[in-house]
């Protein structure tokens, strides 16, 4: 039974993920925006950007959520009322703990949008940037300030901190209104309604003028670089604090890496710390997308490993890497030493125990 | 030397007189190479050999290993430095390359102090010598940065040598080519981990002879070799009893003809199971991985793969090396470690120190020892290293018997 799983696992090892993800990232784009129109209905605390300005979504952002509740008095916050926002956050944990950061990568429609800007870039040939590591130290801290804020302003329209004045009204989904999910995601539905500047005050200019501002630098970063929204994401920030307690692990066992950095080079957003860290066990940071690619490209058996609760479902192996490469054959497979030699080991060891 | 490795000892492969052939005609007075490729000469394992490939010229890796030439590069260079240096510097002179190649330029990478400083000597000896820049660490961005600006330089001074262009579809066939390589490389050293059924003196040649063997025959070659020696371990066939210690060589590569220490080794008791030499394990274990398989991305890759997972001691810090060494210790089931240094190499000599005591921490005796070209100084060596493996066998006895 175990020589069975083992070879099944060997056969799993030996696949691409990344063609795996190229459909669940299909499939999800379609039911996440065009499902609402096929009455697909999925509650309202996603953790990905399943945005509810588009028409066709079949449930809304738990980043919208979070806005609205907050959107209210302390001591609305700390009344009874307020166990819906607890309840809010557990219904949010309950999806995301289940496939940990890989909703980034395997799920979220704005995620899918960058990574096919991302093709369209490849068939024109052009090249892509990356951030060097200063910069990247740097730019990382603006997905904590985004989170920061969009949790302080809602509560900030509502409430005086510190005697300072009350923000106005017209910020009261501060994040929605800059996110470019609301205004390119509805453009899959035909829907351009949300291309607009809302001329109600001048709170409303500003914050909607923001949000056509950062729709355009949407297109041209992920055009240069890969998930380049991803590193600013404030539901990345969210995820990453819950993280650990996942079910959907990214492992990684220090003992059998070399350093070599193929995982580095095959990581979108520029994670060096998979290659150089060879303490640590759980190795997903907070801007990994969880999208696999590092595990793909790693050929040492076992350094990297993806786990459900504690079942290895996808592992770094040489054969699977050689395998990808095309360079895989009869001859080329992996050795089991130790089958190779318990084959004959029934009939000598008879002869052995005498000897001894 | 030949004589020595074929005639003394017994049980060695069938497939290993491909190999021995080959050696063989490294003193030829014809050329072995192909007619119709441009050879192009390199040092060290920081060449990106698929960019040479790509671009239809001949790799030739000509670190030297005879004392005839290191006789000869002694006239040019002090004499206390590097052996391999001076036998490689002295090959030039003489035009003794292995395989009587005529390389159109010589890339020499700036490596170690002894290596960089023997391009000024390419108008006296009558070669052409290219400097490839080699930062000296790995670690940080700005070596990463500076290491694919000097592999760019170099692809383009190459696309002049050999009047080609690298394109897109010859650099994935170069690419794959090695991986192929690499694939049937790492099955040899798989099939070393169990019990012994190939001397470490033959491991040596057959990973040596990439130097200068056309790779896709070499792969081919190989590939047979595998495969007899899982027929052997099917059928048990081990060449030295279990009581045999089986021992790691690492420090300042054997390279053919200079193969003393390890087959004094083996001719002593011991058996050879893995050797962390850059003329070995270190050329052919790493892997490029390419994301985008454009030449934006596949040069930086190529170059990536010389620089990240090296071990060599050329680059501060090397920690690396040692949790190499610790790795296949345990992988090998190793007893214990002979380090040689050559008399002169000042990086494994540096890390000597630090290594040695590294691997006495994980349990495993070392032996350091020092040497150089020169055949005659084998009284006092075989000494010593009969003395080392005499206690490792005795060591293993007592814990047996524990």
């Amino acid at each position: 039974m175990k020589k069975k799983i083992n070879k099944i696992r060997q056969y799993i090892n030996g696949l691409r993920i990344s063609r795996f993800r190229f459909w669940i990232q299909l499939i999800s784009f379609f039911i996440f925006v065009y499902g609402g129109y096929f009455f697909i209905e999925i509650g309202s605390r996603l953790p990905i950007f399943s945005c509810p300005y588009v028409p066709g979504s079949p449930g809304g952002c738990y980043l919208l959520g979070v806005q609205h509740e907050l959107n209210s008095t302390w001591s609305s916050i700390f009344s009874p009322r307020g166990i819906s926002i607890l309840k809010s956050l557990g219904i949010f944990l309950a999806f995301f703990l289940v496939l940990n950061k890989a909703w980034c990568g395997f799920v979220c429609p704005l995620g899918t949008v960058q990574d096919w800007i991302t093709k369209l870039r490849m068939a024109m040939g052009f090249s892509f940037t990356r951030y060097d590591q200063m910069s990247f130290k740097r730019l990382k801290v603006i997905k904590y300030i985004l989170l920061f804020l969009l949790i302080l302003i809602p509560l900030a329209i509502n409430n005086s901190f510190f005697g300072a004045p009350k923000l106005p009204h017209g910020m009261h989904t501060p994040f929605c209104q800059i996110c470019p999910a609301r205004i390119i995601l509805p453009l899959f539905n035909g829907d351009t309604s949300q291309i607009y500047i809302d001329f109600t005050d001048t709170t409303t200019i500003i914050m909607t003028s923001l949000g056509l501002m950062v729709a355009a630098l949407f297109f041209v970063g992920s055009f240069v670089k890969k998930r380049f929204f991803c590193f600013f994401c404030p539901m990345s920030a969210l995820h990453y604090i819950f993280s650990r307690f996942s079910f959907l692990r990214l492992e990684k066992d220090g003992s059998k890496c070399t350093r070599c950095g193929n995982c580095y080079r095959a990581c979108d957003v520029g994670i060096i710390e998979i290659a150089d860290d060879i303490t640590s066990k759980n190795i997903v940071k907070d801007d990994c997308i969880m999208c696999f690619k590092c595990v793909e490209a790693c050929p040492e058996d076992g350094a990297l490993d993806i786990k459900f609760f504690n079942i290895p479902l996808y592992t770094a192996s040489h054969e699977g890497f050689f395998k990808r490469y095309g360079v895989g054959d009869e001859n080329t497979k992996p050795i089991n030493l130790d089958e190779l030699i318990n084959s004959k080991e029934e009939k000598n060891d008879k002869n052995n125990r005498s000897q001894r | 030397m030949l004589a020595t490795i074929t005639d003394d000892f017994p049980d060695n492969p069938e497939n290993m007189k491909y190999f021995y052939d080959k050696y063989k005609s490294l003193t030829s007075e014809e050329s072995i190479y192909p007619k119709d490729k441009k050879v192009i000469a390199s040092m060290c394992i920081h060449v990106p050999v698929e960019i040479i490939h790509a671009l239809g010229a001949f790799p030739v890796r000509i670190c030297s290993g005879a004392y005839s030439t290191d006789m000869a590069g002694s006239d040019l260079l002090p004499s206390k430095i590097c052996p391999m240096v001076k036998s490689t510097l002295g090959a030039i002179h003489l035009q003794m390359l292995p395989g009587k190649a005529e390389p159109e330029i010589i890339i020499n990478p700036t490596t170690c102090d002894q290596k960089k400083k023997i391009s000024e000597f390419g108008e006296e000896v009558g070669a052409e010598f290219y400097t490839l820049e080699v930062p000296p660490t790995k670690d940080t961005e700005e070596a990463r940065q500076y290491w694919h600006r000097s592999v760019k330089s170099m692809t383009k001074k190459l696309e002049k040598v050999t009047g080609n262009k690298l394109s897109r579809r010859k650099l994935r066939k170069a690419i794959k080519k090695v991986a192929l390589a690499q694939a049937h490389f790492r099955r040899f050293m798989e099939l070393r981990k169990g019990f012994p059924v190939i001397w470490g003196k033959d491991a040596i040649l057959v990973v040596n002879s990439y130097f200068f063997d056309d790779i896709d025959i070499w792969t081919e070659k190989l590939a047979a070799l595998n495969n007899e020696l899982i027929e052997r371990i099917k059928n048990r066939k081990e060449i030295i009893g279990r009581q045999a210690p089986r021992i790691l060589l690492t420090g300042s590569p054997s390279i053919f003809p200079n193969m003393r220490i390890p087959i004094l080794v083996e001719q002593l008791g011991g058996i050879i199971v893995y050797e962390e030499f850059c003329s070995t394990s270190r050329m052919l274990y790493d892997t490029v991985a390419v994301d985008e398989w454009f030449l934006y991305d596949m040069v930086p890759s190529v170059a990536d793969r010389y620089l990240k997972p090296s071990t060599c001691p050329n680059f501060t810090p090397n920690d690396d090396r040692i949790r190499k060494i610790l790795r296949a210790i345990e992988e090998y089931d190793v007893d214990g470690v002979v380090y040689q240094t050559f008399s002169g190499c000042q990086l494994y000599d540096l890390e000597s120190r630090r290594v040695s005591n590294a691997i006495e921490d994980a349990g495993v005796p070392v032996l350091n020892i020092e040497i150089d070209y020169n055949p005659e100084d084998s009284g006092q060596l075989t000494t010593r290293i009969e003395a080392f493996l005499e206690s490792i066998k005795d060591n293993k006895r007592k814990n047996f018997k524990k």
